[in-house]
Protein backbone atom coordinates (compact mmCIF):
# COMPACT_ATOMS: atom_id res chain seq x y z
CA UNK A 1 0.00 0.00 0.00
CA UNK A 2 1.10 3.43 -0.69
CA UNK A 3 1.78 6.34 1.31
CA UNK A 4 -0.42 8.09 -1.27
CA UNK A 5 -3.42 5.88 -0.84
CA UNK A 6 -3.06 6.00 2.77
CA UNK A 7 -3.63 9.49 2.32
CA UNK A 8 -6.26 9.42 0.45
CA UNK A 9 -7.90 6.86 2.90
CA UNK A 10 -7.80 9.58 5.77
CA UNK A 11 -9.08 12.08 3.26
CA UNK A 12 -12.06 10.12 3.04
CA UNK A 13 -12.61 9.45 6.72
CA UNK A 14 -11.91 13.08 7.39
CA UNK A 15 -15.03 13.83 4.77
CA UNK A 16 -12.26 15.70 2.84
CA UNK A 17 -12.81 14.41 -0.45
CA UNK A 18 -15.53 11.92 -1.11
CA UNK A 19 -16.88 10.25 -4.35
CA UNK A 20 -17.26 6.50 -5.62
CA UNK A 21 -14.50 6.16 -7.17
CA UNK A 22 -12.72 6.36 -4.04
CA UNK A 23 -15.11 4.26 -2.53
CA UNK A 24 -15.03 1.76 -4.85
CA UNK A 25 -11.26 1.61 -4.32
CA UNK A 26 -11.52 1.13 -0.90
CA UNK A 27 -13.74 -1.46 -0.87
CA UNK A 28 -12.29 -3.54 -2.96
CA UNK A 29 -8.93 -3.56 -1.47
CA UNK A 30 -8.57 -5.36 1.38
CA UNK A 31 -5.96 -3.73 2.91
CA UNK A 32 -7.29 -0.15 1.79
CA UNK A 33 -10.51 -1.23 3.73
CA UNK A 34 -8.46 -2.47 7.10
CA UNK A 35 -6.63 1.03 7.19
CA UNK A 36 -9.87 2.41 6.51
CA UNK A 37 -10.98 1.18 9.46
CA UNK A 38 -8.40 1.43 11.64
CA UNK A 39 -8.35 5.24 10.79
CA UNK A 40 -12.00 5.38 12.20
CA UNK A 41 -10.93 3.63 15.35
CA UNK A 42 -8.28 5.60 16.04
CA UNK A 43 -10.91 8.90 15.72
CA UNK A 44 -13.50 6.82 18.19
CA UNK A 45 -10.88 6.66 20.45
CA UNK A 46 -9.29 10.38 20.73
CA UNK A 47 -12.82 11.07 21.34
CA UNK A 48 -13.37 8.85 23.88
CA UNK A 49 -15.88 6.76 22.49
CA UNK A 50 -16.09 2.67 21.95
CA UNK A 51 -13.00 2.54 23.67
CA UNK A 52 -13.86 -0.87 24.92
CA UNK A 53 -13.55 -2.45 21.98
CA UNK A 54 -9.57 -2.27 21.96
CA UNK A 55 -9.54 -2.76 25.45
CA UNK A 56 -11.07 -6.34 25.04
CA UNK A 57 -8.59 -6.82 21.85
CA UNK A 58 -5.59 -6.07 23.89
CA UNK A 59 -6.45 -8.01 27.21
CA UNK A 60 -6.93 -11.25 24.92
CA UNK A 61 -3.68 -11.01 23.26
CA UNK A 62 -1.96 -10.43 26.86
CA UNK A 63 -4.12 -13.66 27.78
CA UNK A 64 -2.93 -15.51 24.41
CA UNK A 65 0.88 -14.03 25.08
CA UNK A 66 0.85 -15.63 29.13
CA UNK A 67 -0.08 -18.61 27.61
CA UNK A 68 2.41 -18.86 25.50
CA UNK A 69 5.26 -18.25 28.79
CA UNK A 70 6.04 -21.08 30.44
CA UNK A 71 9.24 -21.43 28.99
CA UNK A 72 10.22 -18.88 30.25
CA UNK A 73 10.69 -20.65 33.76
CA UNK A 74 13.14 -23.35 32.63
CA UNK A 75 16.35 -21.40 32.46
CA UNK A 76 15.51 -20.66 36.30
CA UNK A 77 16.75 -23.65 37.34
CA UNK A 78 20.16 -22.79 35.62
CA UNK A 79 20.52 -19.89 37.67
CA UNK A 80 19.98 -21.76 40.83
CA UNK A 81 23.18 -23.98 40.06
CA UNK A 82 24.84 -21.28 39.90
CA UNK A 83 24.36 -19.04 42.83
CA UNK A 84 24.82 -22.45 45.07
CA UNK A 85 27.92 -22.85 43.73
CA UNK A 86 28.92 -19.65 44.80
CA UNK A 87 27.55 -19.92 48.16
CA UNK A 88 29.51 -22.80 48.64
CA UNK A 89 33.01 -20.59 47.49
CA UNK A 90 31.67 -17.85 50.08
CA UNK A 91 31.52 -20.18 52.70
CA UNK A 92 34.98 -21.18 52.30
CA UNK A 93 36.36 -17.58 51.97
CA UNK A 94 34.22 -16.85 55.16
CA UNK A 95 36.94 -16.80 57.69
CA UNK A 96 38.92 -14.51 55.81
CA UNK A 97 36.46 -12.55 54.45
CA UNK A 98 35.08 -11.63 58.66
CA UNK A 99 38.41 -10.98 59.35
CA UNK A 100 38.24 -8.78 56.81
CA UNK A 101 34.72 -7.15 57.62
CA UNK A 102 35.89 -6.69 61.01
CA UNK A 103 38.72 -4.23 60.50
CA UNK A 104 36.54 -2.40 57.99
CA UNK A 105 33.55 -2.54 60.42
CA UNK A 106 36.57 -0.89 63.32
CA UNK A 107 37.18 1.63 60.72
CA UNK A 108 33.66 2.38 60.16
CA UNK A 109 33.49 2.54 63.91
CA UNK A 110 36.10 5.06 64.30
CA UNK A 111 34.75 7.47 61.21
CA UNK A 112 31.07 6.50 62.80
CA UNK A 113 32.18 8.10 66.14
CA UNK A 114 33.48 10.90 64.39
CA UNK A 115 30.20 11.55 62.49
CA UNK A 116 28.08 10.64 65.67
CA UNK A 117 29.78 13.08 67.87
CA UNK A 118 29.72 15.53 64.90
CA UNK A 119 25.85 16.04 64.47
CA UNK A 120 25.06 15.05 67.86
CA UNK A 121 26.96 18.27 68.48
CA UNK A 122 24.93 20.13 65.89
CA UNK A 123 21.70 19.21 68.18
CA UNK A 124 22.88 19.51 70.96
CA UNK A 125 22.41 23.54 71.52
CA UNK A 126 19.03 22.69 71.18
CA UNK A 127 18.27 19.46 72.78
CA UNK A 128 20.25 19.62 76.04
CA UNK A 129 18.46 22.73 76.88
CA UNK A 130 16.48 21.78 79.71
CA UNK A 131 12.81 23.42 79.64
CA UNK A 132 13.07 26.61 81.36
CA UNK A 133 10.52 27.69 84.17
CA UNK A 134 8.53 30.56 83.50
CA UNK A 135 9.66 33.98 83.03
CA UNK A 136 10.01 35.54 86.22
CA UNK A 137 10.37 32.08 88.90
CA UNK A 138 6.99 31.75 89.81
CA UNK A 139 6.23 28.30 91.30
CA UNK A 140 3.50 26.98 88.98
CA UNK A 141 0.01 25.73 90.41
CA UNK A 142 -0.24 22.04 91.28
CA UNK A 143 -3.50 21.25 89.24
CA UNK A 144 -3.85 19.03 86.32
CA UNK A 145 -6.03 21.56 84.40
CA UNK A 146 -3.59 24.17 84.67
CA UNK A 147 -2.51 25.05 81.46
CA UNK A 148 1.93 25.38 81.83
CA UNK A 149 2.60 28.42 79.93
CA UNK A 150 1.27 29.71 76.67
CA UNK A 151 3.89 29.11 73.52
CA UNK A 152 5.05 32.71 72.95
CA UNK A 153 6.65 33.12 76.69
CA UNK A 154 7.68 29.53 76.75
CA UNK A 155 9.75 30.91 73.55
CA UNK A 156 10.12 34.49 74.94
CA UNK A 157 12.34 32.76 77.87
CA UNK A 158 14.11 30.51 75.27
CA UNK A 159 15.30 33.68 73.53
CA UNK A 160 16.08 35.16 77.01
CA UNK A 161 18.14 32.16 77.70
CA UNK A 162 20.22 31.75 74.36
CA UNK A 163 21.08 35.40 74.92
CA UNK A 164 22.36 34.99 78.31
CA UNK A 165 23.95 32.03 77.48
CA UNK A 166 26.29 33.95 74.58
CA UNK A 167 26.42 36.83 77.05
CA UNK A 168 28.28 34.65 78.84
CA UNK A 169 30.36 32.43 76.92
CA UNK A 170 32.00 36.08 75.36
CA UNK A 171 32.32 37.41 78.53
CA UNK A 172 33.94 34.21 79.56
CA UNK A 173 36.15 34.60 76.97
CA UNK A 174 36.90 38.34 77.32
CA UNK A 175 37.95 37.46 81.02
CA UNK A 176 40.42 34.94 80.40
CA UNK A 177 42.13 37.12 77.70
CA UNK A 178 42.40 39.72 80.58
CA UNK A 179 43.41 37.70 83.16
CA UNK A 180 46.43 35.66 81.29
CA UNK A 181 49.32 36.86 83.07
CA UNK A 182 51.19 34.11 82.50
CA UNK A 183 49.25 31.13 83.81
CA UNK A 184 52.45 29.24 83.93
CA UNK A 185 53.83 31.30 87.12
CA UNK A 186 50.72 32.23 88.89
CA UNK A 187 49.50 28.35 88.60
CA UNK A 188 51.61 27.66 91.89
CA UNK A 189 51.51 30.50 93.89
CA UNK A 190 47.64 31.10 93.70
CA UNK A 191 45.47 28.29 95.06
CA UNK A 192 41.62 27.42 94.96
CA UNK A 193 39.45 28.41 97.72
CA UNK A 194 39.51 25.41 100.24
CA UNK A 195 38.80 22.81 97.48
CA UNK A 196 36.30 20.21 98.88
CA UNK A 197 35.30 20.08 102.16
CA UNK B 1 39.51 -21.14 62.42
CA UNK B 2 37.32 -18.73 63.56
CA UNK B 3 38.89 -18.78 67.13
CA UNK B 4 42.32 -18.72 65.94
CA UNK B 5 41.54 -16.13 63.37
CA UNK B 6 40.26 -13.31 66.47
CA UNK B 7 42.73 -14.72 69.00
CA UNK B 8 45.60 -13.53 66.45
CA UNK B 9 44.06 -10.67 65.75
CA UNK B 10 43.77 -9.40 69.80
CA UNK B 11 47.63 -10.67 69.92
CA UNK B 12 48.69 -8.59 67.41
CA UNK B 13 46.34 -5.72 68.70
CA UNK B 14 48.08 -6.13 72.17
CA UNK B 15 51.22 -5.80 70.77
CA UNK B 16 50.83 -2.81 68.76
CA UNK B 17 49.49 -1.01 71.63
CA UNK B 18 52.31 -2.31 74.11
CA UNK B 19 54.74 -1.32 71.80
CA UNK B 20 53.66 2.53 71.45
CA UNK B 21 52.89 2.08 75.24
CA UNK B 22 56.63 1.98 75.84
CA UNK B 23 57.66 5.39 74.46
CA UNK B 24 57.18 8.08 76.95
CA UNK B 25 55.15 10.89 75.99
CA UNK B 26 56.49 13.66 77.78
CA UNK B 27 59.37 14.08 75.32
CA UNK B 28 56.96 14.94 72.65
CA UNK B 29 55.41 17.49 74.47
CA UNK B 30 58.35 19.30 75.37
CA UNK B 31 59.35 18.83 71.67
CA UNK B 32 56.09 20.68 71.23
CA UNK B 33 56.76 23.24 73.20
CA UNK B 34 60.12 24.36 72.05
CA UNK B 35 58.78 24.08 68.45
CA UNK B 36 55.96 26.64 69.60
CA UNK B 37 58.49 29.18 70.55
CA UNK B 38 61.41 29.02 68.61
CA UNK B 39 60.03 28.28 65.45
CA UNK B 40 59.22 30.12 62.40
CA UNK B 41 56.19 29.17 61.44
CA UNK B 42 53.17 30.34 58.90
CA UNK B 43 50.03 27.97 59.67
CA UNK B 44 46.58 27.59 59.55
CA UNK B 45 44.08 25.53 60.87
CA UNK B 46 40.12 25.12 61.40
CA UNK B 47 38.65 24.46 64.59
CA UNK B 48 35.70 22.79 64.15
CA UNK B 49 32.54 22.19 66.55
CA UNK B 50 28.37 22.71 66.46
CA UNK B 51 29.01 21.18 62.73
CA UNK B 52 30.67 24.72 61.93
CA UNK B 53 33.73 25.13 60.60
CA UNK B 54 36.30 28.72 61.93
CA UNK B 55 39.33 29.00 59.91
CA UNK B 56 42.58 30.72 61.31
CA UNK B 57 45.92 31.39 60.07
CA UNK B 58 48.69 31.95 62.68
CA UNK B 59 51.70 32.96 62.27
CA UNK B 60 54.75 32.90 64.93
CA UNK B 61 58.99 34.24 64.36
CA UNK B 62 61.42 35.16 66.06
CA UNK B 63 63.36 38.06 65.19
CA UNK B 64 66.96 39.10 65.28
CA UNK B 65 66.49 40.31 69.07
CA UNK B 66 65.23 36.81 70.11
CA UNK B 67 62.11 38.42 70.92
CA UNK B 68 58.61 36.38 69.75
CA UNK B 69 56.20 37.87 67.19
CA UNK B 70 52.81 36.24 66.51
CA UNK B 71 49.79 36.50 64.44
CA UNK B 72 46.50 34.63 64.94
CA UNK B 73 43.71 35.93 63.12
CA UNK B 74 40.18 34.24 62.29
CA UNK B 75 39.73 34.32 58.52
CA UNK B 76 36.37 34.11 58.59
CA UNK B 77 33.52 36.81 59.85
CA UNK B 78 34.41 40.28 61.73
CA UNK B 79 37.89 40.72 61.57
CA UNK B 80 39.44 39.26 65.03
CA UNK B 81 43.27 39.71 64.81
CA UNK B 82 45.62 38.33 68.01
CA UNK B 83 48.99 40.42 67.61
CA UNK B 84 51.71 39.77 70.24
CA UNK B 85 55.31 41.18 70.18
CA UNK B 86 57.21 39.49 73.25
CA UNK B 87 55.19 40.58 76.59
CA UNK B 88 52.64 42.50 74.64
CA UNK B 89 49.54 40.86 73.44
CA UNK B 90 46.88 43.01 71.17
CA UNK B 91 43.45 41.97 70.84
CA UNK B 92 41.48 44.02 67.67
CA UNK B 93 37.65 42.37 68.00
CA UNK B 94 34.27 44.12 66.52
CA UNK B 95 33.27 44.02 70.46
CA UNK B 96 35.52 46.25 71.81
CA UNK B 97 37.91 49.05 70.70
CA UNK B 98 41.26 47.42 70.75
CA UNK B 99 43.30 46.96 73.44
CA UNK B 100 47.00 45.20 74.53
CA UNK B 101 47.31 43.17 77.75
CA UNK B 102 50.99 42.22 79.20
CA UNK B 103 51.10 38.86 78.59
CA UNK B 104 53.46 36.14 77.25
CA UNK B 105 50.74 34.16 75.52
CA UNK B 106 47.65 34.65 73.07
CA UNK B 107 44.20 33.59 74.23
CA UNK B 108 42.63 31.31 71.29
CA UNK B 109 41.33 28.20 70.37
CA UNK B 110 44.93 26.40 71.11
CA UNK B 111 45.51 26.14 74.78
CA UNK B 112 48.41 28.03 76.06
CA UNK B 113 50.18 25.47 78.15
CA UNK B 114 51.25 24.02 74.93
CA UNK B 115 54.27 26.35 74.59
CA UNK B 116 55.01 26.15 77.90
CA UNK B 117 55.60 23.62 80.91
CA UNK B 118 53.12 20.79 80.65
CA UNK B 119 55.15 18.99 83.35
CA UNK B 120 52.81 21.13 85.79
CA UNK B 121 49.82 19.41 84.47
CA UNK B 122 50.99 15.89 85.43
CA UNK B 123 49.58 16.02 89.05
CA UNK B 124 45.70 15.92 87.38
CA UNK B 125 46.38 14.54 83.70
CA UNK B 126 48.66 11.23 82.27
CA UNK B 127 50.09 11.45 79.27
CA UNK B 128 50.10 9.27 76.84
CA UNK B 129 51.62 8.20 73.88
CA UNK B 130 49.25 6.09 71.48
CA UNK B 131 50.70 5.66 68.34
CA UNK B 132 51.52 7.07 64.85
CA UNK B 133 49.25 8.09 62.06
CA UNK B 134 49.11 10.43 59.44
CA UNK B 135 48.12 13.61 59.54
CA UNK B 136 48.32 16.43 57.33
CA UNK B 137 49.89 14.60 54.69
CA UNK B 138 53.49 14.25 57.29
CA UNK B 139 53.82 10.96 59.71
CA UNK B 140 52.49 12.32 63.21
CA UNK B 141 52.66 10.97 66.90
CA UNK B 142 49.32 11.01 69.09
CA UNK B 143 49.20 11.74 72.39
CA UNK B 144 46.85 11.87 74.74
CA UNK B 145 46.77 14.31 77.84
CA UNK B 146 44.16 12.11 80.03
CA UNK B 147 42.40 13.93 82.75
CA UNK B 148 43.22 11.49 86.25
CA UNK B 149 39.79 12.33 87.46
CA UNK B 150 36.11 11.78 85.63
CA UNK B 151 35.50 15.05 85.62
CA UNK B 152 37.62 16.61 82.71
CA UNK B 153 37.49 16.00 78.79
CA UNK B 154 40.53 14.36 77.32
CA UNK B 155 42.91 16.59 75.02
CA UNK B 156 44.17 14.24 71.34
CA UNK B 157 47.48 15.53 69.96
CA UNK B 158 48.89 14.83 66.64
CA UNK B 159 52.76 15.83 66.54
CA UNK B 160 54.39 16.50 63.38
CA UNK B 161 57.09 14.01 64.11
CA UNK B 162 59.88 16.06 61.77
CA UNK B 163 59.36 19.07 63.47
CA UNK B 164 57.04 18.31 67.12
CA UNK B 165 54.75 20.79 65.79
CA UNK B 166 51.18 20.31 66.37
CA UNK B 167 48.90 19.12 63.60
CA UNK B 168 46.07 18.21 64.90
CA UNK B 169 43.88 18.75 68.19
CA UNK B 170 41.02 16.99 70.11
CA UNK B 171 38.63 17.45 72.85
CA UNK B 172 37.44 14.33 73.49
CA UNK B 173 34.89 12.77 76.10
CA UNK B 174 34.86 9.85 78.82
CA UNK B 175 33.32 7.42 76.26
CA UNK B 176 35.50 8.65 73.15
CA UNK B 177 33.14 10.77 71.31
CA UNK B 178 34.82 14.13 69.89
CA UNK B 179 33.79 17.45 70.84
CA UNK B 180 35.93 19.87 68.99
CA UNK B 181 38.85 19.28 67.45
CA UNK B 182 41.45 21.92 65.68
CA UNK B 183 42.86 20.77 62.51
CA UNK B 184 45.67 22.48 60.75
CA UNK B 185 45.38 22.72 57.10
CA UNK B 186 48.79 23.80 55.66
CA UNK B 187 52.32 24.37 57.96
CA UNK B 188 54.95 25.82 56.56
CA UNK B 189 58.63 26.38 58.65
CA UNK B 190 60.62 28.88 57.01
CA UNK B 191 64.55 30.24 58.47
CA UNK B 192 63.22 33.80 57.92
CA UNK B 193 60.43 35.37 59.60
CA UNK B 194 57.69 35.84 57.53
CA UNK B 195 56.62 38.90 55.59
CA UNK B 196 53.33 39.93 57.56
CA UNK B 197 55.68 39.16 60.90
CA UNK B 198 58.09 41.88 59.70
CA UNK B 199 55.20 44.45 58.95
CA UNK B 200 54.48 43.63 62.71
CA UNK B 201 57.66 44.56 63.86
CA UNK B 202 56.93 47.79 62.41
CA UNK B 203 53.87 48.87 64.09
CA UNK B 204 52.82 50.07 66.96
CA UNK B 205 50.37 48.01 69.34
CA UNK B 206 47.19 49.80 71.02
CA UNK B 207 47.27 51.00 74.30
CA UNK B 208 47.99 48.82 77.23
CA UNK B 209 45.09 48.25 79.55
CA UNK B 210 46.40 49.18 83.09
CA UNK B 211 44.78 46.73 85.44
CA UNK B 212 44.53 48.38 88.77
CA UNK B 213 46.15 46.73 91.65
CA UNK B 214 44.03 44.20 93.39
CA UNK B 215 41.29 44.25 90.87
CA UNK B 216 41.97 40.80 89.99
CA UNK B 217 41.90 39.42 93.63
CA UNK B 218 38.84 41.43 95.09
CA UNK B 219 37.29 39.92 98.51
CA UNK B 220 34.00 38.63 97.15
CA UNK B 221 31.01 37.84 99.45
CA UNK B 222 30.52 33.93 98.29
CA UNK B 223 32.71 31.33 97.31
CA UNK B 224 33.19 27.98 95.41
CA UNK B 225 33.43 24.83 97.55
CA UNK B 226 33.97 22.22 95.05
CA UNK B 227 36.28 22.07 92.02
CA UNK B 228 37.96 18.89 90.56
CA UNK B 229 41.47 18.56 91.86
CA UNK B 230 44.07 21.30 90.19
CA UNK B 231 42.54 24.15 89.75
CA UNK B 232 43.45 27.07 91.37
CA UNK B 233 41.92 30.95 91.50
CA UNK B 234 43.24 33.36 89.23
CA UNK B 235 40.88 36.05 89.44
CA UNK B 236 38.35 37.25 91.30
CA UNK B 237 36.27 40.54 90.26
CA UNK B 238 33.20 42.34 89.81
CA UNK B 239 32.73 43.87 86.44
CA UNK B 240 29.82 44.17 83.94
CA UNK B 241 29.06 41.72 81.40
CA UNK B 242 29.39 43.42 78.18
CA UNK B 243 27.27 42.47 75.83
CA UNK B 244 24.00 42.24 78.89
CA UNK B 245 25.59 45.61 80.97
CA UNK B 246 24.65 43.34 83.99
CA UNK B 247 26.82 43.28 87.32
CA UNK B 248 28.31 39.84 88.43
CA UNK B 249 30.88 38.98 90.66
CA UNK B 250 33.13 37.08 88.75
CA UNK B 251 35.86 34.26 89.58
CA UNK B 252 38.13 32.60 87.19
CA UNK B 253 40.02 28.97 87.89
CA UNK B 254 42.31 27.28 85.69
CA UNK B 255 43.79 23.79 86.05
CA UNK B 256 46.93 25.15 83.56
CA UNK B 257 45.12 23.53 80.62
CA UNK B 258 41.24 24.79 80.91
CA UNK B 259 39.65 28.00 82.63
CA UNK B 260 36.67 27.82 84.09
CA UNK B 261 34.63 31.38 85.08
CA UNK B 262 31.90 31.00 87.69
CA UNK B 263 29.41 34.37 87.65
CA UNK B 264 27.07 34.93 90.73
CA UNK B 265 24.62 38.06 90.37
CA UNK B 266 21.24 38.70 92.87
CA UNK B 267 18.33 37.61 90.34
CA UNK B 268 14.63 39.16 89.70
CA UNK B 269 13.28 35.44 90.36
CA UNK B 270 13.73 33.39 93.33
CA UNK B 271 14.62 29.79 91.64
CA UNK B 272 15.21 28.97 87.81
CA UNK B 273 16.38 25.35 86.81
CA UNK B 274 19.07 24.68 85.99
CA UNK B 275 19.62 24.77 82.15
CA UNK B 276 22.51 24.68 80.02
CA UNK B 277 24.20 25.03 76.76
CA UNK B 278 27.06 23.03 74.64
CA UNK B 279 28.99 25.61 72.60
CA UNK B 280 31.86 22.84 71.08
CA UNK B 281 33.21 21.26 74.52
CA UNK B 282 32.37 24.63 76.31
CA UNK B 283 29.50 24.30 78.57
CA UNK B 284 27.62 26.84 79.86
CA UNK B 285 25.19 26.35 82.67
CA UNK B 286 23.01 28.79 84.13
CA UNK B 287 20.42 27.67 87.64
CA UNK B 288 19.18 30.44 90.17
CA UNK B 289 18.38 29.38 93.56
CA UNK B 290 17.20 31.58 96.74
CA UNK B 291 17.34 34.51 94.79
CA UNK B 292 20.82 34.12 93.46
CA UNK B 293 21.78 33.57 89.35
CA UNK B 294 25.15 31.06 89.35
CA UNK B 295 26.62 31.04 85.78
CA UNK B 296 29.60 28.37 85.19
CA UNK B 297 31.15 28.57 81.97
CA UNK B 298 34.22 26.19 80.83
CA UNK B 299 35.42 23.27 78.86
CA UNK B 300 34.36 20.93 81.13
CA UNK B 301 31.35 17.98 81.50
CA UNK B 302 28.03 19.27 82.23
CA UNK B 303 28.31 17.21 85.25
CA UNK B 304 30.84 19.23 86.38
CA UNK B 305 29.90 22.57 85.73
CA UNK B 306 26.64 21.57 87.93
CA UNK B 307 29.04 20.09 90.70
CA UNK B 308 31.12 23.24 90.67
CA UNK B 309 27.75 25.31 90.58
CA UNK B 310 26.23 23.71 93.44
CA UNK B 311 28.84 24.14 95.81
CA UNK B 312 29.02 27.89 95.61
CA UNK B 313 28.00 29.09 99.28
CA UNK B 314 27.68 32.46 100.35
CA UNK B 315 29.58 33.61 102.96
CA UNK B 316 28.47 35.72 106.14
CA UNK B 317 29.09 39.40 105.46
CA UNK B 318 31.85 40.55 107.69
CA UNK B 319 31.64 43.53 109.55
CA UNK B 320 33.64 46.26 107.60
Amino acid sequence: MSENKSETVSSVVDNYQANDELFEELLNDSELSATWGRYHLMGDVMRGENSDVINLELSSQIAAAIADEPTILAPRTANNFTSKVKAKVVQFAKPFGQMAIAASAAGLMVMGVQQNAVDSNDALPITQVVKPIPLGGIAEPVSLNFQPNSRTSEKQAFVEQQRRFQALLSDHQQQIKLSSVDVNNTLQQEKAEEPAK
Amino acid sequence: MKLISSLLLMVSISTSVAAAENEPAEPWLERLANSLQTLNFSTSFVVVKNNQAEPYHWFHGVDESGDELEILSLLNGPRRDVLRKKNTVSYIEPELPPYSVTSQQISGPIPAILRGDVGKLAQTYDFISVGRSRVLGRPAQLIRIVSKDPYRYGHWLWLDQKTGMLLKLALVNRTGQLLEQIQFTHLDITSELGESLVQLQQTTLPKTIEIPEGYQEQKLQWQVNWLPEGFARINANRHRISATKKPVEFMLFTDGLIDVSVYVNPSDGNQRATDYVMDGATAVLNQVINGFEVSVVGKIPAKTAKAIADSVVLTPQVAP
